[in-house]
């Protein structure tokens, strides 16, 4: 399997001298192409901190990231935003949609800003929205959906462009747990269907025990990484 | 498009907060473009009154006559050269003038006054003087040894309609000479430096009094049909005239009504200046406000990959809206109420019931405004660059958002 992020020897910390937080000591790390990991640990483990430097929304105080094999430490920050719009799709825990946009116009947002065509935008948005369970919902504002639906359409922007890498930090932490069980099913199907890489942070022990990789994390450093047959075992 | 879109419908997320902003601004700019196009009004009228009562928007006269004011620097063959002048494209009407100082004396007293030769015929068309007699007649063509006087004059003097004074002055020659000459028309223009001290006589009588040729003058006045055109007429006089003769713009012939006008003017902009200012605070605010409740919303913008620069531009766009609006209802509102001033004038006479002297011009108690596309061109222009300078301030704080730690 080739490895579609690697951290090695990260380390970032936050404040200085007696203020200072240690939030990844050293972290070496690999995920594979088309895994289904989860991030694990308490609060304050480091799990959100470890997701925000692999999209290069933070940076590491020191090691190197490297996502798709392409070194990410160092990179500008216009280099990361484009990193980030084509490759990597984001799902957020409090779903983050833009209220003064539509269910389609969400979605339709990352395609926007990578300047696809209208009819191909139209043609990927309708299917995505199709394949998250939101058809007849297009139309819809934010405030208009519930809380399962408002983060549906966020599975929804992550995938439509098609990135190599979804993160999601806590995805189900602010839905039901049977609206967070469909929301799983959705995340494996996409995974298990179209090879779509979801690495997702959660503290859930019903979410995790859906991911196929675990990787536990505690203050700051990795307490251990187990696929679902060893853990199994 | 969709920058457009994002920007159209966020500006509308709170309505309250658009709508108070709007009306501040299109409050403010409908005051101000009220208030200049009053005070423009006002301007041109003293200006117009002025150049039409004195010297015209441009005159010509002798180069040493501006700082030592004396008979016998003279226009020669001044009616020759008045036809060439009169010629000129834009000049409405043409006024030979005599300007001389003297003593008004009659029975009661003596008063220091201007002595000004009018083409009678002449004056009563380009000058308003005419308007302002109260008793008796304005100069007819063929008068002779007859003045109009001033209100105040002919109190001081104890004068009536018919009644006889002396003028006393030197000629060009030096010598003391005296006329005797009736009243024929007393006017009142509510300025007592006019009305106490200029008096009008046909101008062959002056040119008599003060012994100058009948070709000779002091002045010839061109009143313009457009005062924006007196920088080219003036440029097209100076090309005509010869020397010892100059042409000058009203604003060095008449330089105290010029620097009022300039300095009331100036305080005037000052004042509409703050006004605009302060609705500025209220853009300001709004935009401000709008930046920091949607730091959340601009951070998952830039995570998803948003350029900053288009996230900042996005905000500019709303302002740019919200300045469109504000500055296009203020245009709208300002520019009919100054329309409606300008067509209809305001009637002050019962604030001022003996009529608006300023700056020794008298003005009508009906004001009225101007307002031109230029200046709300202008003035729109203006506040809508303001606009946009004051959200590029506000949306600076875009650039300090860190999308980790605001989506912590």
């Amino acid at each position: 399997m080739t490895a579609i992020v690697k951290l090695v020897g990260v380390v970032k910390e936050y404040g200085a001298a007696a203020s200072l937080v240690r939030a990844l000591r050293g972290v070496d790390l690999e995920i594979d192409k088309g895994a289904f990991a989860a991030i694990a640990g308490p609060s304050g483990s480091g799990k959100t901190t470890l997701l925000n430097i692999i999209s290069g929304l933070d940076t590491p105080g020191a090691g190197h990231v490297f996502v798709e094999g392409q070194e990410v430490t160092g990179m500008s920050g216009r280099a990361l935003s484009r990193l980030r719009l084509r490759r990597i799709g984001f799902v957020f825990q409090a779903y983050n949609l833009m209220p003064v946009l539509t269910a389609f116009e969400n979605a339709e947002y990352v395609l926007l800003m990578q300047g696809v065509a209208k009819a191909e935008r139209r043609r990927r948005v309708m299917n995505v929205l199709g394949q998250v369970g939101l058809s007849g919902m297009e139309q819809r504002f934010p405030r208009e959906l519930s809380g399962g639906q408002q983060q549906r359409v966020a599975i929804a922007r992550a995938i439509v462009s098609e990135p190599a890498l979804i993160l999601a930090d806590e995805p189900t932490a602010n839905v039901d747990s049977t609206t967070a069980a469909g929301l799983l099913d959705l995340m494996t199907e996409l995974n298990e269907d179209k090879g779509v890489t979801f690495v997702f942070s959660s503290h859930d022990p019903n979410v995790l025990k859906r991911a196929k990789r675990l990787i536990a994390m505690k203050d700051g450093a990795l307490e251990g990484s187990a696929d679902a047959k060893r853990r199994e075992a | 498009m969709l920058l457009v879109k994002i920007a159209w419908r966020s500006i509308w997320r709170s309505k309250r907060r658009t709508f108070i902003t709007v009306s501040a601004l299109s409050f403010a700019l409908s005051l101000v473009v009220f208030f200049i196009a009053f005070a423009e009004g006002v301007y041109a009228g003293m200006i117009n009154e002025a150049v039409r009562m004195q010297a015209g928007h441009v005159t010509i006269e002798h180069r040493d006559y501006h700082d030592a004011p004396a008979t016998d620097l003279t226009v020669a063959d001044a009616p020759a050269l008045r036809i060439k002048l009169a010629a000129l494209d834009g000049v409405a009407s043409t006024k030979l003038l005599v300007l001389g100082q003297g003593v008004a004396k009659s029975g009661n007293g003596a008063e220091g006054v201007a002595i000004m030769g009018v083409e009678p015929s002449v004056e009563a068309k380009a000058s308003p003087l005419e308007n302002k007699i109260t008793r008796g007649s304005y100069l007819d063509e063929g008068d002779t040894r007859v003045v109009v006087i001033g209100q105040t004059l002919a109190e001081r003097l104890k004068l009536d309609l018919g009644k006889k004074l002396v003028l006393s002055t030197n000629n060009t020659k030096g010598e003391l000479v005296e006329e005797l000459v009736r009243v024929k028309g007393i006017f009142a223009t509510g300025v007592v430096e006019i009305d106490g001290y200029v008096v009008q006589t046909p101008l062959g009588f002056a040119q008599e009094l003060f012994q100058l040729g009948p070709h000779e003058v002091t002045r010839i006045g061109l009143v313009l049909a457009d005062a924006d055109r007196e920088e080219e007429i003036l440029r097209a006089a100076r090309r005509i005239i010869a020397a010892p003769a100059v042409a000058r713009p009203w604003e060095e012939v008449l330089p105290d009504l010029a620097a009022y006008v300039r300095f009331d003017g100036g305080s005037n902009y000052i004042i509409q200046g703050l006004l605009i200012f302060l609705s500025l605070f209220t853009i300001f605010n709004t935009i401000l406000m709008s930046v920091l409740e949607r730091s959340r919303e601009f951070a998952m913008m830039l995570a998803l990959g948003t350029d900053s620069l288009r996230i900042r531009a996005q905000v500019v766009l709303e302002s740019a809206m919200i300045g469109v609006l504000g500055c296009g209802i203020g245009l709208l509102v300002g520019g009919i109420v100054a329309l409606a001033l300008q067509i209809h004038g305001f009637d002050l006479k019962s604030i001022y019931p003996e009529g608006i002297a300023v700056s020794g011009v008298s003005v009508g108690t009906r004001v009225y405004g101007q307002v031109t596309v230029k200046l709300l061109a202008t003035l729109g222009g203006l506040v809508f660059a303001a606009t946009l300078v004051t959200s590029l301030i506000a949306v600076r704080h875009i650039s300090r958002i860190e999308p980790a730690a605001v989506l912590r």
